[in-house]
Parts: C-alpha cells; sequence; structure tokens
C-alpha cells in the first residue's frame, strides 16, 4: 500500500502552500462541522446503494430496480457531499491521515467500489436489472456486484472508523 | 448520583472497553455505532426522500419492509451506545449536548413510528400515490431531527467534559 504515499505527500505539501490549513485552523467549528456531515453523507450514499444492493441480493422482492438505479445521482450526491467534507478534514489535519494505514485502505475500498459500481454499468448489467419485474431475481453477475459493493462500503465505514486507532498517526 | 457513575466507569469490563487499547474494544464498538447508523438512518433518508417525491416510480408499500432493518441498526447503536456510555459514563453522561442527542432520536423514531402507521400501515391507495401534506411535514420533520441527532452526536467530542481513554482524543 505504500505505492499512495508519495502521492498523499505531494498532496499535503499543496494543502500547505496554499494556506488551506491555516484557515481551517482558523475556524474551530469547520472540522466538527465537516464531520457532522460526514456522516450525514454516508446516510445518503449507504442508504441508496444499500437498498439497491439488497434488492439485488435477493431481499426486499417487490421492489422494481428500474426506479432504484434512478436514485443513484442522490447517492452520488452523498457520496460528493463526503468527498468535500473529506477534503476538509483531511485539509485541517493531513498529518493525521498521511502514512495512516486504515486511511490508505479506506481510499482503496472506495475505489473498488467505484470499479464495481462502473463495472455494473458499462458491462450492461445495470441495463439487464432495470427491465426485471418488481420480484425477478438478478442474474448471478448483478448478485456478485451487490456482495462487492455492500462488503467495501461496509469496509469503508470500518476504516474511516479506524482512522485514530490503527496506525501511527494519532 | 456520580458515585454511582464512577462504579460504573471503573467496572472491568468498561475499563477494558476504554483503555486496553485492543482495536476489539473501543473501535470495534465505535464501528458498529456507525454501521447501525448507516441502517437505521440510511433507509429512513431513503424512504424520506421518496414521500418527499423524489424517485416516484419507486412503489411505497414494499418499503415497509425496511423497518425490520432500521430497528436492527437501532438496536446495534443502542448496545453500542449504551456500551460507550459505560466506557466514559462519568463524562458522557454529565454532558447535556448527550441529552440533546437523545431528545433528536427519539422525535426522529417517533415521526418514523408515525410514518409507518400513516403511510404504510393505515394508508389507502390514495395516500401512496399522493404523500398527504401532513405526511410530507413529518417527514422533513424526521429528516432534520436526524441531521441533529448526528450532529449533536458528533459534537459530544467537542462540547461538555472531555472523555475517552487518557491520550486519546474523541475528536476524530
Amino acid at each position: 500500500m505504500l505505492f499512495l504515499f508519495h502521492y498523499i505527500d505531494m498532496f499535503t505539501k499543496w494543502l500547505k502552500d496554499i494556506g488551506l490549513q491555516a484557515f481551517i485552523d482558523h475556524y474551530p467549528w469547520i472540522i466538527p462541522g465537516s464531520q457532522a456531515v460526514h456522516f450525514f453523507g454516508l446516510a445518503l450514499l449507504f442508504g441508496i446503494i444499500g437498498l439497491l444492493d439488497l434488492r439485488m441480493m435477493g431481499f426486499l422482492r417487490g421492489l422494481p430496480i428500474r426506479p432504484l438505479t434512478r436514485l443513484i445521482p442522490l447517492a452520488m450526491a452523498g457520496f460528493g457531499v463526503n468527498v468535500v467534507t473529506g477534503f476538509i478534514l483531511f485539509a485541517g489535519a493531513p498529518y493525521m491521515f498521511a502514512h495512516n494505514i486504515a486511511f490508505e485502505w479506506k481510499m482503496v475500498f472506495i475505489l473498488i467500489a467505484g470499479i464495481n459500481a462502473l463495472v455494473f454499468l458499462v458491462s450492461g448489467l445495470q441495463h439487464k436489472c432495470e427491465t426485471l419485474g418488481p420480484n425477478d431475481d438478478v442474474p448471478i453477475g448483478a448478485k456478485a456486484v451487490a456482495v462487492v459493493s455492500m462488503t467495501m462500503w461496509i469496509g469503508v465505514m470500518f476504516w474511516g472508523r479506524m482512522l485514530p486507532f490503527l496506525g501511527n498517526a494519532f | 448520583m456520580m458515585h454511582f457513575l464512577q462504579w460504573v466507569e471503573n467496572l472491568g469490563f468498561s475499563t477494558w472497553v476504554r483503555e486496553s487499547g485492543s482495536v476489539w474494544s473501543y473501535p470495534l464498538i465505535l464501528f458498529l455505532h456507525t454501521v447501525g447508523l448507516g441502517f437505521l438512518v440510511g433507509p429512513s433518508v431513503a424512504i424520506g426522500v421518496r414521500l418527499l417525491g423524489v424517485g416516484k416510480g419507486l412503489p411505497l408499500p414494499p418499503m415497509k419492509r425496511l423497518y425490520p432493518l432500521m430497528w436492527m441498526g437501532f438496536w446495534i447503536n443502542a448496545i453500542s451506545g449504551f456500551i460507550l456510555l459505560m466506557a466514559d459514563a462519568t463524562t458522557k453522561l454529565t454532558n447535556w449536548d448527550f441529552y440533546v442527542k437523545l431528545v433528536f432520536i427519539g422525535f426522529a423514531v417517533w415521526a418514523q413510528q408515525l410514518i409507518r402507521k400513516r403511510v404504510f400501515d393505515e394508508g389507502d391507495e390514495q395516500d401512496l400515490v399522493i404523500v398527504p401534506r401532513t405526511t410530507r411535514y413529518l417527514t422533513i420533520v424526521m429528516l432534520v431531527c436526524w441531521t441533529f441527532a448526528i450532529t449533536a452526536g458528533r459534537l459530544m467530542a467537542y462540547l461538555g467534559p472531555v472523555s475517552g481513554a487518557p491520550g486519546l482524543t474523541n475528536k476524530f
């Protein structure tokens, strides 16, 4: 996982150079506020993606998949909120995250979740699922996508929560 | 009262949770508290946005089955929260912000249950197509209460008495 460290160091230095860290330090409510919003973004993202995952895994029959996938932009909005608040949290205390193994794993899990979602879209699996009826079983490939997605997002929460406890940073 | 809180905080289990330094104690319980949040507030927000008119193609009746999932999240958090309170009884239970959090959770769950009654249990077919205005207001109350509950929860690390193991701030 060490390959990321170099880029994280460059990024940390850049944040210092542009004065963002100093700005965040100046307003003590920015960090707690961003943390609170980060959790709400989590609920929005996990609420919608988790719903879709559970439906594809075979729970929640009766829900048609087409309207569920239409909610994906809202989940992306939740993700966007968390990218922004996550960026602020990183910028406010880069030394806490850089070289933190939990942070690296969190980024890797997000990356895998993203690739997984992309595979779902470009493989045509998403389209195939959208044409199914509310009680139909999804193809095995879509089930696999759902399991990976669920595992990765719960994993993201795990690594996020482990940030202060694993590694050397805190 | 303070004696009782001290007694709770000094129990072997409480001390282990707070100070063992094991990933399976305090960190794991905090993680479970986050997962519980995801399973409780996540579906709640999904139902909420649907009731406010997002994703109208989604039929409401099957969404009733999210309730057991939300209750699972609720109990994960009630239990993990209880353990976290034991570990920091003297500081968290004397933190006014904790009671603010509790009140907002209470209102959010109450609104969630009223929505269940109005929409899923007693709602006629018309209610499931055009959501009545009072239900929409209730939904907004619920979403606002979750927002405040989450915010108050996170702010417990910043407001009131400092809790947590020596040398470990809860600020992240």
